[in-house]
């Protein structure tokens, strides 16, 4: 808590710097938060190159929109939503393979299938591989919100009022988003452990 | 007994891993309670739990430091951004004053036209009759004096020499008195005003007599008739009617035709 209150008065200090025309102040808070936003980042985009991208595009946007930031806010909590928001949009417009997508939706059997077929080698680690993959593509048949919303509440450990701020929604609204998001999840990754 | 729905159960599961800032109580015992939906519980932890998603790729400590090596070329410094703003909002604060004046200008002008067509239009509407009283319509009346002192002589002269018996020679002498009160009041006020006391004088002896020409209580009788006429030689006041309508001409020759005006 204490070092929470350091920081705090650290990232104010730092902004007072910027907004009075230091631009390398703003340095210093790109470094203390840079970690934590690729962690989300990545987290939602799937993609370390997304990811680093996000994590740019949220502390640009921040220093643009630096004289909104309210003097009482944390700055750690403001620059995370932003870059949520970020890779939100990221995510929702990115083009997406449209024949794997397909193919997931029309053929809930293919999962299974693929993993009949490669499980019969005795390399566990190929196994795990394939099972992670398969957990990867259970998150791609979300839509970008629930996305989000899941991996806020069940990765971050987000409550329903932080995942509503992040994306502009109530916390009800966001409370049925991550119940969508596991229901999803949950008939997909059935099949795969059926056959584990 | 009302089992809890698979979304009360996700939202249980998510209560007990903390972070909610209200957590639901009703749920919590619920499952305390019912076999099946604690089953069903169980079944939704295990499913949860065996959702391992693959972990961020680690940054190193220089991450943030190569952040911020591609970031800072494209910044601008607040305190540049700031005067530029300044220098914008200087010219948008012209801006918006000009347009309030000109707003302004606008109204004062709209709100003038506005009131003299208002004004217009209530005096066409207006039927004379229903104008307000405390503006009645005032005739202006424009007595010459010469015409005045003219009449008033002859009004005299006929007085002097009336038969105080005859009431055909009476009545006309009072009609023709009221007709020429009212402007011999208006003539001896100007004489006041322009500081003629000879003017004044004759004119408020001549009032006098004209008074009790016009408004004799119970009408003109010979007592009155004969008291006015040895009055009016006592007082030579025929004579002084004369002397004064003999100065008019003179002061008409010399371009200056007096002429009085008043309101009745």
């Amino acid at each position: 808590m204490v070092s929470n209150v350091r920081m705090d008065k650290n990232d104010h200090a730092a902004i007072q710097a910027v907004l009075s025309g230091d631009k390398n102040a703003y340095g210093a808070l790109v470094v203390r938060h840079s970690q934590s936003l690729f962690r989300v980042a990545y987290r939602i985009t799937g993609n370390e190159a997304d990811a680093d991208d996000v994590v740019q595009e949220a502390f640009l946007r921040g220093y643009q929109k630096l004289e909104g930031f309210e003097s009482r806010s944390n700055f750690g909590t403001w620059i995370y939503r932003i870059a949520v928001r970020c890779a939100l949009d990221r995510i929702g417009s990115r083009k997406v393979d449209e024949s794997r997508r397909v193919g997931d939706e029309n053929d809930p059997e293919q999962d299974q299938l693929q993993v009949a077929d490669r499980s019969a080698g005795p390399d566990r680690l190929l196994l795990s591989g394939e099972i992670a993959a398969l957990q990867q593509m259970a998150m791609q048949s979300l839509t970008p919100t629930e996305r989000t919303a899941f991996v806020l509440r069940h990765m971050e450990d987000c409550s329903a009022e932080e995942i509503g701020a992040a994306l502009g929604i109530v916390p009800n609204a966001a409370k049925q988003t991550v119940f969508r998001a596991v229901q999803k999840l949950r008939v997909r990754l059935a099949s795969l452990r059926v056959k584990i | 007994m009302r089992h809890l729905t698979e979304e009360e159960l996700v939202g249980r599961y998510y209560d007990a891993r903390g972070g909610e800032s209200e957590p639901n109580a009703a749920a919590a015992l619920h499952l305390d309670t019912c076999p099946e939906c604690a089953e069903a519980y169980a079944a939704l932890e295990n499913d949860v739990a065996e959702m391992r998603f693959a972990e961020p790729p680690a940054r190193n400590a220089a991450y943030g430091e190569r952040v911020w090596a591609q970031l800072a070329g494209s910044l601008t410094a607040y305190e540049n951004r700031k005067w530029s703003w300044l220098r914008g909002s200087v010219w948008r604060g012209l801006g918006y004053a000009a347009a309030c004046a000109v707003l302004v200008a606008c109204a004062f002008i709209g709100g003038r036209l506005w009131e003299r067509r208002e004004a217009r239009i209530a005096a066409g509407n207006t039927h004379p009759a229903q104008r307000p009283a405390q503006q009645p319509p005032q005739r202006v009346v424009v007595v010459v004096l010469s015409d005045h002192l003219d009449r008033s002589e002859r009004l005299l002269v006929e007085l002097k020499h009336t038969d105080a018996d005859s009431d055909e020679m009476v009545s006309p002498l009072r009609d023709e008195a009221r007709s020429l009160l009212a402007a011999n009041r208006i003539c001896q006020k100007n004489a006041k005003q322009e500081d003629d006391p000879a003017l004044a004088t004759a004119l408020s002896h001549l009032d006098h007599v004209l008074a009790e020409l016009a408004s004799q209580p119970g009408g003109l009788n010979k007592q009155t008739i004969t008291r006015l006429q040895e009055e009016m030689n006592a007082d030579g006041l025929l004579f002084e009617v004369r002397v004064l309508r003999s100065r008019i001409p003179d002061q008409q020759a010399a371009g200056a035709a007096r002429t009085e005006k008043g309101t009745i």
